[in-house]
């Protein structure tokens, strides 16, 4: 039974840590972590008196808390970093080029395919300037295996500038110098029975 | 029933109590809180706490360290730096000398109100 209880105040106790920790994605990786250990800490500290449901109860709406964490790290009207939006970026530009290739394939196929159905033979696509390289398709009986059309690095300098830029990246660049600028944190053992 | 306190006056005095409790006895975050429970502000709660504590460290005031645990995982035990000791004693007298000044006037008897023809 206190074993069942325990699990229970454990699972409210990770649901609203990992809750937390989506919300503190802007926060650098490193404080991120840091938050939500001591918040798993003094949410099990408080269930160990009131029990895992209503410690979780007491922090209030997690909004609140992880726009109070940002505000900590960040400043009160600091401009954030936004790693959402640099995944967005990157999800874009991937998105937009997986449907540039299949559209440009599809199209080169259909203009084969269009003369002879049962067309057999190889062909070169030129593929698209700067951005997919050339490939070359096989067809046998109108059906195709094809070799080459990669994206080009430049796709790839795309995509990560679009991250840089879209996600404000820069400006993780102050959060590192103040990190760096905070003490580091000692470890000491406790003596057992020496906390009153 | 404890009597509940306006937020807004809270918040600006948090930090200061957060700065003196730990002068007085480093502590963790959740201890922090039953203290201020202990005290009477018991409407404060730990979603004000923890970012308080927070903003204090990034700011210099107050420094952790980690303090192993027989319950669990090591604790981050909070205390005063220099910056912070200042800061308290400065936020001291800066609320003490307003406190002089706004006390006996929100104390003050107020007049009577006066009496319209219709009432006597």
């Amino acid at each position: 039974m206190a074993t069942s209880r325990r699990t229970l105040d454990r699972l409210h106790i990770e649901r609203a840590v990992w809750t937390m920790d989506a919300r503190l994605q802007d926060l650098p990786r490193r404080s991120r972590i840091a938050r939500r250990r001591e918040l798993r800490d003094n949410l099990r500290a408080a269930a160990e008196d009131v029990g895992g449901r209503q410690a979780v109860r007491q922090l209030g709406d997690l909004r609140v808390l992880a726009a109070g964490y940002l505000t900590a790290e960040y400043g009160e009207l600091s401009r954030r970093p936004s790693w959402a939006a640099a995944a967005l970026a990157l999800l874009l530009v991937d998105a937009v080029m997986t449907v540039l290739e299949h559209v440009a394939r599809t199209a080169f196929d259909a203009g084969i395919t269009a003369t002879a159905p049962r067309i057999s033979g190889t062909f070169h696509w030129t593929g698209v300037p700067y951005l997919i390289s050339d490939e070359t398709f096989t067809y046998l009986n109108g059906t195709y295996t094809s070799v080459g059309g990669a994206w080009t690095p430049l796709v790839y300098v795309l995509m990560f500038a679009g991250a840089f830029v879209g996600g404000r990246m820069w400006r993780l660049i102050s959060a590192r110098l103040r990190q760096r600028r905070q003490t580091r944190l000692a470890v000491t053992e406790e003596k057992s029975g020496s906390r009153a | 029933m404890a009597p509940t306190h306006d937020p807004q006056l809270l918040k600006g005095v948090l930090s200061l109590l957060l700065l003196r409790l730990l002068a007085e006895r480093e502590s963790y975050g959740y201890e922090v809180v039953q203290r201020l429970h202990a005290l009477g502000l018991s409407d404060i709660s730990e979603g004000s706490v923890y970012p308080a504590l927070a903003r204090l460290e990034r700011e210099g005031r107050v420094e952790a360290r980690l303090v192993a645990s027989r319950s669990g995982p090591a604790r981050k035990y909070y205390r005063p730096t220099a910056a912070g000791v200042q800061a308290l004693a400065e936020g001291t007298a800066s609320w003490l000398s307003l406190a002089a000044v706004v006390h006996p006037v929100l104390v003050r008897r107020l007049p009577d109100p006066p009496t319209s023809p219709e009432d006597t």
